[in-house]
Protein backbone atom coordinates (compact mmCIF):
# COMPACT_ATOMS: atom_id res chain seq x y z
CA UNK A 1 0.00 0.00 0.00
CA UNK A 2 1.06 3.53 -0.70
CA UNK A 3 1.59 5.35 2.20
CA UNK A 4 3.00 8.58 0.38
CA UNK A 5 5.80 8.61 2.88
CA UNK A 6 3.58 8.89 5.51
CA UNK A 7 4.21 5.51 7.14
CA UNK A 8 7.43 6.45 9.52
CA UNK A 9 4.58 9.31 10.66
CA UNK A 10 1.77 6.75 11.12
CA UNK A 11 4.29 4.01 13.31
CA UNK A 12 5.10 7.42 15.91
CA UNK A 13 1.57 7.76 16.10
CA UNK A 14 0.73 4.13 17.11
CA UNK A 15 3.89 4.15 19.58
CA UNK A 16 2.27 7.22 21.26
CA UNK A 17 -1.18 5.42 21.74
CA UNK A 18 0.00 2.32 23.17
CA UNK A 19 2.39 4.51 24.95
CA UNK A 20 -0.56 6.44 26.40
CA UNK A 21 -2.91 3.61 26.72
CA UNK A 22 -0.14 1.92 29.05
CA UNK A 23 0.31 4.45 31.05
CA UNK A 24 -3.45 5.52 31.70
CA UNK A 25 -3.84 1.39 32.42
CA UNK A 26 -0.67 1.11 35.40
CA UNK A 27 -1.83 4.94 36.79
CA UNK A 28 -6.22 3.65 35.86
CA UNK A 29 -4.72 0.09 38.15
CA UNK A 30 -3.16 2.44 41.37
CA UNK A 31 -6.47 4.41 41.62
CA UNK A 32 -8.92 1.63 40.73
CA UNK A 33 -7.06 -0.35 43.84
CA UNK A 34 -7.64 2.35 46.02
CA UNK A 35 -11.21 3.67 44.75
CA UNK A 36 -12.05 -0.63 45.71
CA UNK A 37 -10.61 -0.16 48.71
CA UNK A 38 -12.37 2.92 49.54
CA UNK A 39 -15.55 1.83 48.57
CA UNK A 40 -15.60 -0.92 50.67
CA UNK A 41 -13.86 0.24 53.74
CA UNK A 42 -15.64 1.50 57.13
CA UNK A 43 -15.43 5.42 56.61
CA UNK A 44 -18.26 6.76 55.30
CA UNK A 45 -16.72 9.97 54.08
CA UNK A 46 -13.90 7.71 52.11
CA UNK A 47 -17.55 5.76 50.58
CA UNK A 48 -19.16 8.94 49.79
CA UNK A 49 -15.77 10.25 47.90
CA UNK A 50 -15.50 7.12 45.95
CA UNK A 51 -19.04 6.76 44.91
CA UNK A 52 -18.85 10.31 43.70
CA UNK A 53 -16.02 10.03 41.69
CA UNK A 54 -17.30 6.79 39.95
CA UNK A 55 -20.68 8.38 39.42
CA UNK A 56 -19.23 11.43 37.87
CA UNK A 57 -16.22 9.92 35.49
CA UNK A 58 -18.55 7.00 34.48
CA UNK A 59 -21.79 9.26 34.02
CA UNK A 60 -19.78 12.24 31.21
CA UNK A 61 -18.89 11.34 28.09
CA UNK A 62 -15.02 10.91 28.12
CA UNK A 63 -14.71 12.84 25.28
CA UNK A 64 -16.22 16.01 27.34
CA UNK A 65 -13.92 14.89 29.90
CA UNK A 66 -11.01 15.66 28.13
CA UNK A 67 -12.17 19.03 26.95
CA UNK A 68 -12.77 20.23 30.54
CA UNK A 69 -9.52 18.86 31.41
CA UNK A 70 -8.01 20.48 28.64
CA UNK A 71 -9.55 23.63 28.61
CA UNK A 72 -10.80 23.90 31.69
CA UNK A 73 -7.22 22.88 33.71
CA UNK A 74 -5.31 25.80 31.70
CA UNK A 75 -7.26 28.48 32.88
CA UNK A 76 -8.16 26.90 36.60
CA UNK A 77 -3.86 26.52 36.95
CA UNK A 78 -3.42 29.82 35.45
CA UNK A 79 -5.74 31.22 38.11
CA UNK A 80 -4.13 29.26 40.92
CA UNK A 81 -0.58 30.01 40.01
CA UNK A 82 -1.27 33.75 38.68
CA UNK A 83 0.67 33.13 35.59
CA UNK A 84 -0.01 31.46 32.22
CA UNK A 85 0.55 27.67 32.91
CA UNK A 86 0.25 25.52 30.22
CA UNK A 87 -1.62 22.39 30.11
CA UNK A 88 -0.54 20.33 27.24
CA UNK A 89 -2.32 17.52 25.06
CA UNK A 90 -0.54 14.54 26.52
CA UNK A 91 -1.13 15.88 30.35
CA UNK A 92 -4.18 16.44 30.14
CA UNK A 93 -5.03 13.30 27.78
CA UNK A 94 -3.25 11.17 30.22
CA UNK A 95 -4.61 12.46 33.13
CA UNK A 96 -8.04 12.34 32.01
CA UNK A 97 -7.52 8.55 30.55
CA UNK A 98 -6.49 7.84 33.86
CA UNK A 99 -8.94 8.91 36.13
CA UNK A 100 -11.53 7.77 33.54
CA UNK A 101 -9.50 3.94 33.59
CA UNK A 102 -9.76 4.23 37.31
CA UNK A 103 -13.08 4.46 37.94
CA UNK A 104 -14.27 1.72 35.63
CA UNK A 105 -11.51 -0.59 37.32
CA UNK A 106 -13.18 0.67 41.11
CA UNK A 107 -16.27 -1.26 40.21
CA UNK A 108 -14.17 -4.25 38.61
CA UNK A 109 -12.34 -4.56 41.63
CA UNK A 110 -14.87 -3.63 44.31
CA UNK A 111 -17.22 -6.32 42.17
CA UNK A 112 -14.61 -8.72 42.11
CA UNK A 113 -13.47 -8.29 46.26
CA UNK A 114 -17.00 -9.01 46.90
CA UNK A 115 -16.97 -11.90 45.08
CA UNK A 116 -14.97 -13.60 47.10
CA UNK A 117 -17.12 -15.74 50.06
CA UNK A 118 -16.64 -14.38 53.18
CA UNK A 119 -16.36 -17.28 54.55
CA UNK A 120 -13.18 -17.95 53.21
CA UNK A 121 -12.07 -14.89 54.94
CA UNK A 122 -13.41 -16.26 57.93
CA UNK A 123 -11.81 -19.84 57.79
CA UNK A 124 -8.28 -18.09 57.00
CA UNK A 125 -8.15 -16.08 59.91
CA UNK A 126 -9.75 -19.35 61.80
CA UNK A 127 -6.45 -20.96 60.71
CA UNK A 128 -4.49 -18.04 62.31
CA UNK A 129 -3.32 -16.43 58.84
CA UNK A 130 -1.93 -12.66 59.31
CA UNK A 131 -3.96 -9.83 57.50
CA UNK A 132 -1.15 -9.71 54.90
CA UNK A 133 -1.40 -13.23 54.00
CA UNK A 134 -5.04 -13.47 53.87
CA UNK A 135 -4.89 -10.59 51.38
CA UNK A 136 -1.79 -12.40 49.82
CA UNK A 137 -2.76 -15.66 49.83
CA UNK A 138 -6.52 -16.09 49.79
CA UNK A 139 -7.91 -12.91 48.57
CA UNK A 140 -5.62 -11.67 45.47
CA UNK A 141 -5.57 -15.08 43.86
CA UNK A 142 -8.75 -15.19 43.33
CA UNK A 143 -9.43 -11.13 42.69
CA UNK A 144 -7.33 -11.52 40.08
CA UNK A 145 -9.48 -14.60 38.04
CA UNK A 146 -12.29 -12.14 38.76
CA UNK A 147 -11.43 -8.86 37.73
CA UNK A 148 -9.46 -10.23 34.94
CA UNK A 149 -11.91 -10.44 32.24
CA UNK A 150 -13.45 -6.84 33.68
CA UNK A 151 -9.75 -5.40 32.77
CA UNK A 152 -9.64 -6.81 30.12
CA UNK A 153 -12.85 -5.08 28.34
CA UNK A 154 -11.38 -2.03 30.23
CA UNK A 155 -8.07 -2.00 28.46
CA UNK A 156 -9.15 -2.61 25.37
CA UNK A 157 -12.00 0.54 26.07
CA UNK A 158 -8.93 2.58 26.78
CA UNK A 159 -7.02 1.87 23.98
CA UNK A 160 -9.53 2.96 21.95
CA UNK A 161 -10.11 5.81 23.88
CA UNK A 162 -7.05 7.08 23.33
CA UNK A 163 -7.93 7.94 19.87
CA UNK A 164 -9.97 11.11 21.46
CA UNK A 165 -6.92 13.14 22.62
CA UNK A 166 -6.63 13.67 18.72
CA UNK A 167 -9.06 16.55 19.32
CA UNK A 168 -6.78 18.10 21.63
CA UNK A 169 -3.84 18.08 18.94
CA UNK A 170 -1.73 15.06 20.45
CA UNK A 171 0.10 13.12 17.35
CA UNK A 172 -0.89 10.10 18.24
CA UNK A 173 -2.39 7.40 15.50
CA UNK A 174 -5.77 8.80 14.94
CA UNK A 175 -4.16 12.69 14.24
CA UNK A 176 -0.97 11.12 12.38
CA UNK A 177 -4.23 9.35 10.26
CA UNK A 178 -6.31 12.60 10.01
CA UNK A 179 -3.31 14.76 8.87
CA UNK A 180 -1.90 12.49 6.37
CA UNK A 181 -5.69 11.85 5.10
CA UNK A 182 -5.71 16.03 4.91
CA UNK A 183 -2.54 16.13 2.91
CA UNK A 184 -2.31 13.58 0.45
CA UNK A 185 -6.14 13.80 -0.09
CA UNK A 186 -6.77 9.80 0.47
CA UNK A 187 -8.71 9.53 3.87
CA UNK A 188 -10.38 6.10 2.98
CA UNK A 189 -6.69 4.74 2.88
CA UNK A 190 -4.93 6.28 6.22
CA UNK A 191 -8.44 5.64 7.95
CA UNK A 192 -8.35 2.36 7.27
CA UNK A 193 -4.50 1.64 8.18
CA UNK A 194 -5.28 3.40 11.58
CA UNK A 195 -8.40 0.93 11.57
CA UNK A 196 -6.04 -1.89 11.02
CA UNK A 197 -3.60 -1.09 13.27
CA UNK A 198 -5.76 -0.56 16.07
CA UNK A 199 -7.00 -3.82 15.29
CA UNK A 200 -3.95 -5.72 15.73
CA UNK A 201 -2.97 -3.37 19.14
CA UNK A 202 -6.74 -5.10 20.05
CA UNK A 203 -6.44 -8.50 18.96
CA UNK A 204 -2.52 -9.29 20.38
CA UNK A 205 -4.27 -7.83 24.07
CA UNK A 206 -7.25 -10.52 23.51
CA UNK A 207 -5.00 -13.02 23.13
CA UNK A 208 -3.12 -12.03 26.11
CA UNK A 209 -5.96 -11.45 28.37
CA UNK A 210 -7.27 -14.90 26.80
CA UNK A 211 -3.63 -16.04 28.12
CA UNK A 212 -3.76 -14.39 31.37
CA UNK A 213 -7.40 -15.91 32.01
CA UNK A 214 -5.85 -19.44 31.40
CA UNK A 215 -3.49 -18.71 34.01
CA UNK A 216 -5.54 -17.05 36.53
CA UNK A 217 -7.83 -20.05 36.39
CA UNK A 218 -5.30 -23.25 36.32
CA UNK A 219 -5.89 -24.18 39.69
CA UNK A 220 -9.96 -24.74 38.49
CA UNK A 221 -9.33 -25.93 35.15
CA UNK A 222 -10.70 -29.59 36.19
CA UNK A 223 -12.41 -28.88 39.07
CA UNK B 1 39.25 61.73 19.80
CA UNK B 2 36.83 62.34 21.85
CA UNK B 3 34.07 62.24 19.18
CA UNK B 4 35.82 58.56 18.34
CA UNK B 5 34.95 57.43 21.68
CA UNK B 6 31.85 58.27 21.79
CA UNK B 7 31.16 56.76 18.69
CA UNK B 8 32.72 53.56 19.63
CA UNK B 9 30.68 53.34 22.61
CA UNK B 10 27.53 53.84 21.06
CA UNK B 11 28.40 51.62 18.22
CA UNK B 12 28.89 48.87 20.63
CA UNK B 13 25.58 49.60 22.77
CA UNK B 14 24.28 48.80 19.42
CA UNK B 15 25.77 45.97 19.29
CA UNK B 16 25.21 44.59 22.37
CA UNK B 17 21.36 45.85 22.07
CA UNK B 18 22.03 43.30 18.45
CA UNK B 19 23.27 40.46 20.48
CA UNK B 20 20.23 40.52 23.63
CA UNK B 21 17.45 41.14 20.52
CA UNK B 22 19.32 37.55 18.64
CA UNK B 23 18.71 35.55 21.97
CA UNK B 24 14.67 36.47 22.06
CA UNK B 25 12.45 33.68 21.73
CA UNK B 26 9.57 33.54 19.75
CA UNK B 27 7.11 31.01 19.37
CA UNK B 28 5.52 30.99 16.07
CA UNK B 29 2.18 29.39 15.54
CA UNK B 30 0.58 27.92 11.66
CA UNK B 31 -2.16 25.57 11.24
CA UNK B 32 0.23 23.19 9.05
CA UNK B 33 -3.16 22.19 6.84
CA UNK B 34 -3.18 24.89 4.22
CA UNK B 35 -1.09 23.87 1.33
CA UNK B 36 0.91 25.61 -0.27
CA UNK B 37 1.18 27.98 2.32
CA UNK B 38 1.18 25.68 5.08
CA UNK B 39 1.46 21.89 5.35
CA UNK B 40 2.51 19.25 6.86
CA UNK B 41 5.37 16.79 5.01
CA UNK B 42 5.27 13.18 5.18
CA UNK B 43 8.62 13.76 7.53
CA UNK B 44 6.32 15.60 10.04
CA UNK B 45 8.05 19.08 9.50
CA UNK B 46 5.95 21.98 8.69
CA UNK B 47 6.70 23.56 5.55
CA UNK B 48 5.13 26.01 2.74
CA UNK B 49 5.02 29.88 2.24
CA UNK B 50 3.92 31.03 5.64
CA UNK B 51 6.84 28.74 7.09
CA UNK B 52 9.42 30.19 4.48
CA UNK B 53 8.47 33.92 5.44
CA UNK B 54 8.26 33.21 8.66
CA UNK B 55 11.48 32.09 9.05
CA UNK B 56 13.83 34.32 7.14
CA UNK B 57 11.70 37.47 9.11
CA UNK B 58 12.65 35.58 11.87
CA UNK B 59 16.32 35.97 10.82
CA UNK B 60 16.27 39.28 9.46
CA UNK B 61 14.72 40.49 12.74
CA UNK B 62 17.12 38.59 14.83
CA UNK B 63 14.66 36.73 16.41
CA UNK B 64 15.12 32.80 17.02
CA UNK B 65 11.78 31.62 16.48
CA UNK B 66 10.20 27.98 17.09
CA UNK B 67 7.13 27.35 14.75
CA UNK B 68 4.60 24.86 15.89
CA UNK B 69 1.18 23.67 14.30
CA UNK B 70 -2.25 24.72 16.15
CA UNK B 71 -5.60 24.13 14.65
CA UNK B 72 -7.57 26.78 13.11
CA UNK B 73 -10.12 27.19 15.27
CA UNK B 74 -8.34 28.04 18.22
CA UNK B 75 -5.53 29.88 16.70
CA UNK B 76 -6.17 33.59 17.86
CA UNK B 77 -7.11 32.27 21.54
CA UNK B 78 -4.02 30.29 21.68
CA UNK B 79 -2.39 33.70 20.94
CA UNK B 80 -4.26 35.61 23.16
CA UNK B 81 -3.34 32.82 25.78
CA UNK B 82 0.29 33.40 25.31
CA UNK B 83 0.62 29.45 23.71
CA UNK B 84 2.80 31.73 21.08
CA UNK B 85 3.66 34.89 20.44
CA UNK B 86 2.45 35.10 16.30
CA UNK B 87 0.08 33.83 14.03
CA UNK B 88 1.89 33.67 10.30
CA UNK B 89 -0.80 31.18 8.94
CA UNK B 90 -1.98 33.06 6.02
CA UNK B 91 -4.44 35.07 7.74
CA UNK B 92 -6.45 37.97 6.14
CA UNK B 93 -6.13 41.34 7.83
CA UNK B 94 -10.01 41.88 8.52
CA UNK B 95 -11.82 44.47 10.92
CA UNK B 96 -13.52 41.79 12.24
CA UNK B 97 -10.07 40.24 13.59
CA UNK B 98 -8.42 43.55 14.42
CA UNK B 99 -11.09 43.98 17.35
CA UNK B 100 -8.52 40.95 19.32
CA UNK B 101 -5.41 41.33 17.43
CA UNK B 102 -2.93 43.36 16.10
CA UNK B 103 -1.63 42.87 12.84
CA UNK B 104 1.82 43.59 10.58
CA UNK B 105 1.58 45.48 7.16
CA UNK B 106 -0.05 42.73 4.58
CA UNK B 107 2.70 39.80 3.17
CA UNK B 108 0.93 38.63 0.87
CA UNK B 109 -2.26 39.03 -1.11
CA UNK B 110 -4.59 36.70 -3.08
CA UNK B 111 -8.30 36.63 -4.69
CA UNK B 112 -10.61 34.31 -3.25
CA UNK B 113 -12.98 31.92 -6.35
CA UNK B 114 -15.17 29.02 -6.23
CA UNK B 115 -14.58 25.87 -7.63
CA UNK B 116 -17.12 23.19 -9.11
CA UNK B 117 -17.05 20.19 -10.82
CA UNK B 118 -15.91 20.24 -14.59
CA UNK B 119 -19.25 21.12 -16.57
CA UNK B 120 -21.94 21.55 -13.86
CA UNK B 121 -21.92 25.47 -15.54
CA UNK B 122 -23.43 26.67 -12.22
CA UNK B 123 -23.91 30.81 -12.32
CA UNK B 124 -22.57 32.50 -9.48
CA UNK B 125 -25.56 34.61 -8.64
CA UNK B 126 -28.38 34.22 -5.70
CA UNK B 127 -30.84 32.13 -8.41
CA UNK B 128 -27.99 30.02 -9.71
CA UNK B 129 -27.07 28.86 -6.26
CA UNK B 130 -30.38 28.53 -5.19
CA UNK B 131 -30.24 25.10 -3.24
CA UNK B 132 -26.92 24.16 -4.24
CA UNK B 133 -24.60 23.51 -1.01
CA UNK B 134 -21.73 25.44 -0.83
CA UNK B 135 -18.50 24.62 1.55
CA UNK B 136 -15.60 27.00 3.17
CA UNK B 137 -13.46 26.89 6.23
CA UNK B 138 -14.40 27.69 9.68
CA UNK B 139 -14.01 31.33 10.66
CA UNK B 140 -12.44 32.49 7.51
CA UNK B 141 -13.23 35.55 5.36
CA UNK B 142 -14.78 33.29 2.56
CA UNK B 143 -17.45 31.31 5.59
CA UNK B 144 -18.08 35.06 6.35
CA UNK B 145 -18.83 36.22 2.73
CA UNK B 146 -20.98 33.31 2.09
CA UNK B 147 -22.88 33.22 5.10
CA UNK B 148 -23.52 37.32 4.38
CA UNK B 149 -24.20 36.62 0.84
CA UNK B 150 -26.07 33.40 0.43
CA UNK B 151 -27.01 31.76 3.44
CA UNK B 152 -31.05 32.81 2.51
CA UNK B 153 -30.71 30.59 -1.03
CA UNK B 154 -27.97 28.10 -0.16
CA UNK B 155 -26.51 25.80 2.18
CA UNK B 156 -23.96 26.64 3.52
CA UNK B 157 -21.18 23.98 5.01
CA UNK B 158 -18.27 25.00 6.97
CA UNK B 159 -15.87 22.67 7.73
CA UNK B 160 -12.35 22.97 10.25
CA UNK B 161 -9.48 22.98 7.55
CA UNK B 162 -9.65 23.48 4.18
CA UNK B 163 -8.49 19.93 3.08
CA UNK B 164 -11.79 18.62 4.81
CA UNK B 165 -13.74 20.83 2.68
CA UNK B 166 -11.67 19.92 -0.35
CA UNK B 167 -12.51 16.07 0.45
CA UNK B 168 -16.54 16.82 0.70
CA UNK B 169 -16.16 18.54 -2.76
CA UNK B 170 -14.10 15.19 -4.22
CA UNK B 171 -16.79 13.30 -2.36
CA UNK B 172 -20.15 14.67 -4.12
CA UNK B 173 -21.20 16.46 -0.78
CA UNK B 174 -20.84 19.81 -2.02
CA UNK B 175 -21.50 21.69 -5.33
CA UNK B 176 -18.90 24.09 -4.76
CA UNK B 177 -16.19 25.46 -2.56
CA UNK B 178 -15.14 28.82 -1.36
CA UNK B 179 -11.75 29.81 -0.73
CA UNK B 180 -8.00 31.29 -1.93
CA UNK B 181 -8.27 30.98 -5.41
CA UNK B 182 -3.87 30.19 -4.21
CA UNK B 183 -4.90 27.57 -2.11
CA UNK B 184 -7.20 25.71 -4.53
CA UNK B 185 -4.77 25.97 -7.60
CA UNK B 186 -2.11 24.70 -5.64
CA UNK B 187 -3.31 22.87 -3.42
CA UNK B 188 -6.36 21.26 -4.61
CA UNK B 189 -6.73 22.06 -8.57
CA UNK B 190 -3.18 21.33 -10.05
CA UNK B 191 -3.28 17.57 -7.43
CA UNK B 192 -4.66 14.40 -8.76
CA UNK B 193 -8.11 14.73 -7.04
CA UNK B 194 -8.65 18.09 -8.38
CA UNK B 195 -8.53 16.79 -11.69
CA UNK B 196 -12.03 16.92 -12.53
CA UNK B 197 -12.55 20.13 -10.79
CA UNK B 198 -12.71 23.85 -12.39
CA UNK B 199 -12.62 27.53 -11.40
CA UNK B 200 -15.92 28.87 -11.76
CA UNK B 201 -17.03 32.63 -11.33
CA UNK B 202 -15.12 36.05 -10.84
CA UNK B 203 -12.35 37.01 -8.79
CA UNK B 204 -13.38 38.03 -5.64
CA UNK B 205 -11.85 41.08 -3.28
CA UNK B 206 -14.07 43.15 -1.99
CA UNK B 207 -12.60 44.55 1.13
CA UNK B 208 -15.13 44.56 3.05
CA UNK B 209 -14.97 40.56 3.01
CA UNK B 210 -11.45 39.67 1.88
CA UNK B 211 -9.54 42.16 4.10
CA UNK B 212 -6.52 44.05 3.37
CA UNK B 213 -4.30 41.01 2.29
CA UNK B 214 -3.07 38.17 4.96
CA UNK B 215 -0.83 39.89 7.98
CA UNK B 216 1.12 38.58 10.78
CA UNK B 217 -1.16 38.91 13.87
CA UNK B 218 0.65 39.47 17.07
CA UNK B 219 -0.83 40.00 20.94
CA UNK B 220 -2.76 43.66 21.03
CA UNK B 221 0.17 45.96 22.28
CA UNK B 222 2.49 44.19 21.26
CA UNK B 223 4.68 46.60 19.34
CA UNK B 224 7.91 45.75 19.42
CA UNK B 225 7.02 42.21 17.80
CA UNK B 226 4.63 43.88 15.21
CA UNK B 227 7.40 46.56 14.11
CA UNK B 228 10.48 44.37 14.07
CA UNK B 229 8.28 42.23 11.32
CA UNK B 230 7.31 45.06 9.92
CA UNK B 231 11.18 46.19 9.33
CA UNK B 232 11.64 42.93 8.50
CA UNK B 233 9.27 42.49 5.98
CA UNK B 234 10.21 45.79 4.18
CA UNK B 235 13.64 44.44 3.86
CA UNK B 236 13.09 41.43 2.26
CA UNK B 237 10.83 43.12 -0.30
CA UNK B 238 13.75 45.55 -0.80
CA UNK B 239 16.31 42.96 -1.43
CA UNK B 240 14.76 40.35 -3.57
CA UNK B 241 14.49 37.54 -1.15
CA UNK B 242 10.79 37.59 -1.01
CA UNK B 243 10.93 37.39 -4.78
CA UNK B 244 12.78 34.16 -3.97
CA UNK B 245 10.28 32.63 -1.62
CA UNK B 246 7.43 33.48 -3.56
CA UNK B 247 9.13 31.91 -7.21
CA UNK B 248 9.52 29.00 -4.78
CA UNK B 249 6.14 28.42 -4.61
CA UNK B 250 4.18 30.07 -7.29
CA UNK B 251 4.59 31.11 -11.02
CA UNK B 252 3.67 34.89 -10.41
CA UNK B 253 4.05 36.98 -7.77
CA UNK B 254 1.19 36.94 -4.95
CA UNK B 255 2.27 40.41 -3.04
Amino acid sequence: MDLKGFGAQIATGAGLTLLVAALSLVIGLAIGGLGAAAKLSGSRPLRVIADAYTTLMRGVPELLILLLLYFGGTVLLTWVAGEYVEVNGLGAGLFALSLLCGAYTTEVLRAAIQSVPRGQLEAARALGLRQAHVVRLVMLPQVWRLALPGLGNTWLVLLKDTSLISVVGLEELMRKSAIAAGATHQPFTFYAVAAGVYLLFTTVSVLGISALERRARRGLARA
Amino acid sequence: MRLFLIAALVAATIGFQGQAQAQDKVRIATEGAYAPFNFKAPDGTLQGFDVDIAKVLCERAHLECTIVAQDWDGIIPGLLAKKYDAIVASMSITEERKKKVDFTDKYYQTPARFVQKKGANLTISKDGLKGKTIGAQRSTIHAQYLQDNYADVADIKLYDSQENADLDLTAGRLDLVLADSIVLLEGFLNKPDGKGFEFIGPELKDPKWFGAGAGIAVRPGDAKLKDAFNKALAEIRKDGTYEKIDAKYFPFSIY
